[in-house]
């Protein structure tokens, strides 16, 4: 995996958003490099990995992609309970998944972890004529919040492996610990699990 | 009609009346004062006579040995004995001497350590003899009733008395000698019973048993060739391949004993934490949290982070066991059969002979339009042709009625109207995504992907407080596909809803109730599975969320999960077959599980994953041998009211919550 010198991090990442915004479509992209037009729902959540190296790092996300249903937001605390990272996701022909996109990054900066990194991202950005968010009104959005803003398209494949590559760059790097290359740490003591980012070299 | 077996217990009663015509060779318990059968030694006296008991070595009811159970009196002392018939199964795998390894000579009660009864709602009353080594006997199934005679009877000439820990078991403590009886309860070796025993000095049965030396020989399954094990002292002929076979046959009945010492132990256990039920309610507000600390964690796994990780044995491992209860599944059922089932105006003469059909074989497919309904419970099984084409005929007009009620909203009142704009377009986007790659649902305009959102819609009108959620649309597209009529699915739908609707309650009861019984089952079916998820944050059980929500719909192809919902839909040996089922899945990849150490992340991901990996008629076969296994201990774990079973309260209320949008 990582050359010698370089960090290797696991990051937990989840992936919030209205239904249908498109949140499991930009994983498969991600992570298989496919799009499907007719992807079913999620029902409760669904978990992949992928790994991207930065300059100074390899970074092996981990995944959740949670249902987008307000139904079954209660679940939602216990996926990004500990993440390192978030993507909120909403749908640029679809104002409503904006402002849902909106009280996910509210839930997350009163219940989350205070460092974790939050993308912004607006997706399906490859339908132009059915726009209905402005990239400015979400660009500021996102300023005044201290989240980074990424139109996306997982159709395309648009900014899509760039807005994982970003978080990667963003995370904070934290002490080496003994973790050997592309094993998922076992009994993680609860301090460390929380903290989301572990990494190794 | 593949049907092997014979028909379910009669009760006593009938028992009675008809042992009378089955002449001599039957039993009456008025005269077994004077009655005492050939072979046996002079001297000793038949209390207790019963045909057609009969073992089960495997799941084959070719395989199963019937035979005669006595209880005879000697010398003031009880014995047991079963005997296999002679000349049965003659195209069966067992031979003679096969069955010769199940007999039970002569054994005395003073042998004995407990008797468990079980009374499965559906199926024979069986009994499960366990000795005071720990070992047990392979269960004996009453074919004609008589087990409560059987009880009655022991109780009369030995100590016997009711466990206070669980009303079916039964503890033995035949010493009549108040020293002994004193000796027994200090728990010293039980060899010291059995020298004190008569049993050495009788002779009841066909084998020769002089002393307890001779005992071991012969190959006869007895009490004495028990305590060989248990002391540990080899005898002689230790190197006789019968004897061998013989202990194996004893290990594997030992595992039968432990999974019921483990789950007399684990109801023990629960009775102390003051009322199972009542502690129900105040446990889903607090997920699995305070009772994890009152399970024992008998054996830790290494978790030390090496992948390679010992993993605890199943205790009850299907596939090298041959007591395996689940029965081979059957074709399905065709028309002819079907036309059988009816009587000359339409009405299904036998409902259960028909659920039990269906949930061994399942439906051809050109026949679930006509039964499904009947299956949802939308169509009584007593109507006649006449009464459902009117009832059909009857709630078309009402469907029509209700999808008015969305139809006639205009453009400008949905405008003003929220919450209706909002569910529309959860429904819109979920039509689309589901089952495309059906060509039954295929392509651009598709009419059942219309008829699907419409359908959707109008039953969130007409069950407007629980609305439209995500799973709702996996659930009608079977439905649709094989009623194709609108009105139809549609009350097949609301059928099915009744059952299933709190799985998308708001408060997550239906799925929380339905998660805590399944981690009650694996706690009882396989501790150390259980144990292994417990100590690695697994014991939410949240992994399974998917398949119970919607009824494994995403984990099998369309055609298999059409079968398995026929299955599930008789309810035939459980409402709650499908938690079991859960059990099987997890089974048949704990060691996969536990060996590679999954985390939760892990776990959750390669549970999806097994989506269209999963062998349905093996599963299903495990499913139901773990649900006769569990018994009525894993009709205790599953709380009343918890899905698919109707609510207990009333089913039509779906508690709403303020400031929710959908
Ligand atoms: N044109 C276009 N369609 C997209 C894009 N991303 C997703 N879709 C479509 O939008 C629909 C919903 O996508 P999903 O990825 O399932 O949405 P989701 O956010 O995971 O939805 P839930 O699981 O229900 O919460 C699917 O039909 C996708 O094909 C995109 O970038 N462009
Ligand atoms: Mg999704």
């Amino acid at each position: 995996m990582a050359s010698s010198g370089n960090k290797s991090i696991n990051a937990k990442l989840v992936l919030l958003g209205d239904v249908g915004a498109g949140k499991s479509s930009l994983v498969l992209r991600f992570v298989k490099g496919q799009f499907i037009e007719f992807q079913e729902s999620t029902i409760g959540a669904a978990f992949s990995s992928q790994t991207v190296a930065v300059d100074d790092a390899t970074v092996k996300f981990e995944i959740w992609d949670t249902a987008g249903q307000e139904r079954y937001h209660s679940l939602a605390p216990m996926y990004y309970r500990g993440a390192a990272a978030a993507i909120i996701v909403y749908d640029i022909t679809n104002q409503a998944s904006l402002e849902r996109a909106k009280k996910w990054v509210q839930e997350l900066q009163s219940q989350g972890n205070s460092n974790m990194v939050m993308a912004l991202a607006g997706n399906k950005a490859d339908l132009v004529d059915s726009r209905k968010v402005a990239t400015e009104e979400a660009q500021a959005y996102a300023q005044e919040n201290g989240l980074f803003f990424m139109e996306t398209s997982a159709k395309t494949a648009t900014n899509v492996n760039d807005i994982f590559y970003e978080i990667a760059k963003r995370l904070p790097r934290l002490q080496p610990a003994q973790n050997p290359s592309g094993m998922v740490l076992l009994n993680r003591p609860p301090a460390e699990k929380a903290a989301g980012a572990s990494c190794c070299s | 009609m593949i049907e092997t077996d014979i028909n379910d217990l009669s009760d006593d009663a009938d028992y009675a009346a008809a042992s009378r015509q089955q002449g001599p060779a039957s039993f009456n318990r008025s005269d077994s004062g004077r009655r005492s059968s050939s072979g046996e030694t002079e001297g000793a006296e038949v209390v207790y006579l019963k045909d057609n008991v009969t073992i089960h070595p495997t799941q084959y009811a070719a395989d199963w040995i019937s035979g005669r159970l006595k209880l005879i009196k000697q010398a003031g002392s009880l014995f047991m004995t079963w005997i296999p018939y002679k000349g049965q199964n003659s195209n069966a795998r067992l031979t003679e001497k096969d069955k010769n390894l199940y007999t039970i000579r002569a054994v005395p009660f003073s042998d004995i350590k407990s008797i468990r009864r079980h009374n499965p709602p559906i199926g024979w009353q069986y009994i499960i003899v366990v000795l005071s080594s720990g070992l047990a006997f392979p269960p004996l199934y009453f074919y004609n009733g008589g087990v409560k005679e059987f009880l009655a009877t022991v109780k009369q000439h030995a100590f016997l008395v009711r466990s206070a820990d669980d009303a079916n078991v039964f503890v033995v403590n035949d010493f009549q000698d108040p020293l002994q009886k004193t000796l027994s309860s200090l728990e010293l070796p039980r060899a010291v019973s059995v020298a004190n025993s008569p049993s050495s000095s009788v002779a009841l049965s066909e084998s020769p048993s002089s002393g307890n030396q001779e005992m071991t020989e012969g190959g006869a399954f007895n009490g004495s060739a028990a305590s060989v094990r248990q002391n540990g002292t080899p005898r002689q002929k230790h190197n006789d391949p019968a004897r061998d076979l013989h202990m194996q046959v004893l290990e594997k009945f030992s595992l039968v004993t432990r999974f019921a010492r483990e789950t007399t132990s684990q109801l023990f256990r629960e009775s102390q934490m003051d009322g199972f039920l009542a502690s129900e309610r105040r446990r889903y507000d607090q997920p699995l949290v305070e009772h994890q600390s009152l399970v024992e964690h008998p054996e830790s796994p290494d978790s030390n982070g090496s992948p390679k990780t010992p993993v605890p044995a199943d205790p009850l491992e299907f596939d090298k066991m041959s007591l395996v209860w689940g029965k081979p599944r059957q074709p399905r059922l065709g028309l002819e059969e079907w036309s059988n089932f009816l009587d000359s105006e339409g009405r299904v003469m036998d409902a259960n002979a028909l659920k039990k059909r269906i949930f061994y074989g399942g439906v051809e497919h050109n026949l679930r339009r006509e039964l499904w309904p009947f299956l949802l419970e939308y169509h009584p099984y007593d109507s006649t042709f006449a009464e459902r084409e009117y009832l059909v005929a009857i709630k078309k007009l009402e469907y029509e009625t209700l999808k008015k009620q969305w139809q006639s909203i205009s453009h400008a009142q949905a405008r003003r109207f929220t919450k209706f704009r909002e569910r529309k377009g959860l429904i819109d986007k979920d039509v689309v995504r589901t089952d495309r790659s059906l060509s039954f649902y295929d392509g651009d305009d598709n009419p059942n992907v219309h008829l699907l959102r419409d359908i959707l819609l109008t039953y969130s009108f007409y069950n407007f407080d629980l609305g439209y959620c995500q799973g709702m649309s996996d659930l009608l597209s079977p439905i649709l596909f094989v009623m194709k009529d609108e009105s139809e699915s549609f009350w097949c739908f609301v059928s099915l809803m009744e059952r299933l609707g709190p799985n998308f309650s708001r408060d997550q009861s239906g799925m929380h109730s339905q998660l805590f019984a399944l981690s009650k089952l694996v706690e009882i079916l396989d501790s150390p599975l259980h144990n292994y998820f417990q100590q690695n944050e697994c014991i939410n059980y949240f992994f399974c969320f998917r398949w119970i929500l919607i009824q494994f719909k995403r984990e099998f192809d369309f055609d298999r999960t059409m079968l398995l919902w026929e299955v599930l839909w008789t309810r035939y040996l459980s409402e709650h077959l499908h938690l079991y089922f859960c059990v099987a899945i997890l089974k048949r990849y704990r060691n996969k599980i536990i060996g590679e150490q999954m985390d939760f992340d892990t776990l959750l991901k390669f549970i999806n994953e097994l989506s269209g990996q999963i062998d349905l008629n093996p599963t299903l076969r495990d499913a139901e041998a773990l649900c006769i296994c569990a018994g009525e201990n894993g009709a205790a774990c599953i709380p009343p009211g918890t899905p698919p079973s109707l609510p207990i309260e009333d089913a039509s209320v779906y508690p709403q919550l303020e400031d929710d949008i959908l």
